[in-house]
């Protein structure tokens, strides 16, 4: 029996210790008024993916976080359905000449749902404690804001260290999003803030009840500035829950059953079936993010041969992975920048057709021997399975042998990091609002997202020259030129999706559409009656 | 007897440092990196060196444990890594959860098991015991997460009988929680509801052809008072072992139901933390657990005692 009981324990601790992750990250949907006549009141329960982390914009390092954000707080600025940058806390902005100071006109209407009121001061406070707090995962997106200056009540200025095109980008997401002062300092400590970020934004609802895994509770912000186009006070609904539902198949059916109103994230096969399901309304739209197989180009493993990577570029059909694994739910994808990008080149397609022969050629050429390495796949996901499982058997047609490894989540994210793998991994990525955003830190020399150790002088350059200039058609210029060198001419990665953005909802739940961020706007929903 | 009990509980002691031990070197010496993990997509170098030393993982392994023992002794258990959330409080709030499915669960696997297996040994070889046979080869061959996902497809969508999920608090919606219960209890009493009722009737099985059977009907007892009274005393035995473990095993059990229903308990808290190298929450969790164990175990010692006259623990076993 004694005996038993230690095997018992084993059996549990092995259990424990050895269960895994998997994944990487996946969508969202968005919205803005629709047609029909809204009518305001009513309760809806939100199926999102995953529990949120961080309510405190400084700390967010999760992309499900933003779900909860765009509900709560507002930003300097944000994007409309289409991708482009709108104003919203700020009315306008003027870029200098030189493109080292914006300066923000603000709204004179917004308070905090604490009462305390949004002014010039408030984003001082806010971006200075984005720059300087320790550990803050704003400052990058900061990096170039040298000091913010009142100039009056409703004029802030931001003076750069040097021009950064990307910036206004990035203060449409978290950097720019605006938090109530007297809340923050009247949490106990930043640690119980971040957990418990009641009534602290501007944003259409409020924050008013979180508890871990079970529930996060929004209430509408009775005074929130923004209106529909005949005038009326936005948001509609009184209420929203979020419940947090990891597993697909059973968020879906939440949708299904009506226990859930809206869900973001459907996986590939399910779509199908709720297309055409009645009492259920499914929407997508092209979204920032992308997939792409990740070769080590450092010296001693085997992609330190560039003409390996073009040959794996060569020999995958994407249209195939696409249409087998994501069941067509995706865009085919040659590099980073997206079709809502504005810098997109809808002709950009260099692999367009798989080329086994050409890719043979090229191992050839190479003169090594047959080509063979292994892709590092996440447990426990059986999609990741099968997706890696068909670009095998697509790339044995081009004779290179790739061979699968399955391990968790958490040791390929450190492999990765650490430039140790062996082959390739393929981690996603859920996209930024600018082209740069996708790019600059995955390709340019030794940034944080470069898992592939690559390094081109020339794309160095042209992705500084993007950033040093606000004009648009310099940059797109710039971004393509360096998209070929990266993708194509001496390949940092293999890029073949980019994802979608989703929104599932019950029919009577309208007036919310997609927004590329993958983010759904719940101000414009309303409940038909 | 109350020595006996004094000197299993001090025992425990040791048992929780070793296993204390045990766990944080091997969540440590797992592969993978917290702070990476929870970094996301905000990987700047500088802000992941700064949470590094903040969360004290840039200290040597024997300074942590140190410092996390130091601390777990006074009573506190740390901060998730990821959350933020005092892990003691993590788990307090979610334990209560985690009891009421695991209990249900339980308690639906016992009643059944014992109505049904005592059923099936008084009948044997009859329609009833291999239906419950059968019935019980499903149930051990059916994996949770699949029963879990067929029983939501059939009660949730199909019928709407039940949620497809999800968790009401008992005490503002006393109906809405058991209706929200039923599924996932379900679903987790079945796989131990094929074993105990194995156990029920093989064990009654092996009494009942036994002498002093024969005795007690021979004496004259009614076939109701051999069965409960003789039968079943001794029968069952072997079952409270069982029963025993399954409860100090509530909480491996909840790990995969709690994740597909959505249950807000201990398992989904232990799943996020194991996936996310959440060190401090890991190591409460399996301290839990063990914990449970040895004190089910204790309690069933204590139980054989009062069923087994014969057993008896005041005596050193020479």
């Amino acid at each position: 029996m004694r005996s038993a009981r230690v095997l018992s324990l084993f059996a549990m601790l092995a259990i424990l210790v050895g269960a895994c992750a998997g994944g990487q990250p996946t969508g969202g949907g968005a919205a803005s008024p629709s047609t029909a006549k809204a009518v305001p009141g009513g309760a809806v329960t939100f199926a999102l993916e995953d529990d949120p982390i961080d309510f405190d914009p400084l700390r967010s390092r999760a992309f499900i976080d933003r779900n909860v954000h765009y509900q709560i707080y507002d930003s300097i600025v944000r994007i409309d359905s289409s991708g482009k940058i709108v104003p919203w806390l700020a009315e306008k902005w003027e870029v200098a000449p030189d493109g080292k100071t914006i300066t923000f006109t603000l709204r004179k209407d917004v308070t905090y749902h604490d009462g305390s009121v949004f002014d010039a001061e408030s984003v001082k406070w806010n971006i200075e404690r984005y720059i300087k707090t320790q550990g803050s995962a704003r400052s990058g997106e900061l990096a170039s804001v040298d000091t913010v200056q009142v100039v009056d009540a409703s004029t802030v200025k931001f003076n750069l260290k040097a021009p950064f095109a990307p910036l206004l980008a990035n203060l449409v997401d978290r950097a720019g999003m605006m938090v109530s002062r007297k809340a923050f300092e009247a949490a106990t400590s930043p640690d119980d803030f971040t957990r418990k970020a009641f009534k602290a934004g501007t944003g259409p609802f409020m924050l008013t009840e979180a508890v871990k895994n079970d529930h996060i509770t929004l209430e509408k912000n009775p005074s929130w500035w923004g209106k529909d186009k005949d005038g009326s006070a936005l948001p509609y609904l009184d209420k929203i829950t979020i419940k947090p539902i990891t597993d697909s198949s059973v968020r879906t059916t939440n949708v299904r059953t009506g226990d859930a109103h809206v869900a973001n994230s459907i996986a590939p096969k399910d779509v199908a079936g709720v297309k055409t399901e009645s009492g259920l309304v499914y929407q997508e739209k092209p979204a920032f993010g992308f997939n792409s197989l990740i070769p080590n180009r450092k010296p001693g493993f085997v992609f330190n041969e560039a003409r390996y990577i073009r040959a794996v570029s060569m020999a995958i059909d994407r249209k195939e992975i696409l249409d087998k694994v994501y069941f067509g739910i995706g865009v085919v994808g040659y590099g980073t920048i997206a079709p809502s990008h504005f810098a997109y080149d809808p002709s950009f397609k260099p692999f367009e057709k798989p080329d086994p022969e050409g890719a043979k050629r090229l191992v050839q050429e190479v003169g090594k021997g047959p080509l063979q390495f292994e892709v590092l796949v996440a447990a426990g996901d059986a999609l990741l399975l099968q997706r890696a499982q068909l670009i095998q058997a697509q790339l044995l047609k081009a004779d290179i042998k790739m061979d699968i490894v399955q391990l968790q989540f958490a040791e390929i994210l450190k492999l990765q990091n650490d430039h140790t793998f062996k082959g390739l991994t393929d981690i996603g990525w859920s996209g930024r609002i600018d082209p740069d955003g996708n790019t600059y830190d995955h390709v340019y020399s030794g940034r944080p997202f470069n898992d592939s150790a690559y390094s081109n002088k020339d794309v160095d350059k042209f992705l500084d020259e993007q950033r040093a200039t606000s004009d648009q058609e310099k940059r797109k210029a710039a971004l393509r030129a360096a998209e070929k060198i990266y993708a194509v001419d001496d390949p940092a990665r293999i890029w073949y999706r980019f994802v979608v953005a989703q929104l599932l909802t019950v029919a009577k739940f309208k007036g919310l559409e997609p927004y590329p961020d993958q983010i759904i706007r719940f101000q414009y929903g309303w409940l038909q009656k | 007897m109350t020595q006996y009990i004094l000197r299993r509980l001090l025992l425990m002691v040791p048992v929780a440092f070793l296993v204390t031990v045990i766990v944080f070197t091997l969540i440590r010496l797992s592969p993978g990196d917290p702070v990476l993990v929870f970094a996301g997509e905000e990987r700047d170098p500088e802000a992941l060196d700064a949470l590094r030393h903040q969360y004290g993982l840039d200290q040597p392994m024997p300074v942590q444990f140190v410092v996390w023992l130091e601390h777990a002794v006074q009573g506190d258990l740390g901060r998730s890594l990821r959350t933020r959330q005092p892990v003691l409080e993590a788990i307090t709030e979610r334990l209560p959860k985690t009891i009421e499915l695991g209990g249900t669960a339980i308690l639906i696997s016992i009643t059944v098991a014992l109505v049904v297996g005592t059923a099936a040994a008084l009948n044997r070889n009859s329609a009833l015991d291999l239906f419950a046979t059968g019935f019980t080869l499903a149930g051990v061959s059916l994996p949770n997460f699949y029963l879990g996902i067929i029983l939501i497809l059939l009660f949730a969508l199909a019928l709407r009988i039940f949620p497809p999920g999800g968790y009401a608090d008992f005490a503002s919606e006393p109906f809405d929680n058991l209706k929200r219960l039923v599924l996932p209890a379900v679903t987790l009493a079945t796989a131990s509801l094929a074993v105990n009722m194995r156990q029920v009737r093989s064990s009654l099985l092996d009494v009942l052809s036994q002498e002093y059977l024969r005795t007690a009907r021979a004496k004259g007892l009614g076939e109701r008072a051999v069965i409960v009274g003789h039968a079943m005393k001794n029968g069952l035995i072997p079952v409270v072992t069982i029963f025993g473990l399954q409860v100090g095993a509530i909480l491996d059990g909840a790990i995969i139901t709690e994740t597909i229903f959505f249950w807000p308990g201990v398992g989904r808290l232990a799943v996020d933390s194991i996936s996310g190298r959440d060190y401090p929450v890991v190591q409460a969790i399996v301290l839990m657990s063990a914990l449970s164990f040895m004190v089910s175990t204790l309690a069933v010692d204590i139980l054989y005692a009062w069923l087994d006259p014969r057993i008896s623990y005041t005596r050193r076993a020479t």
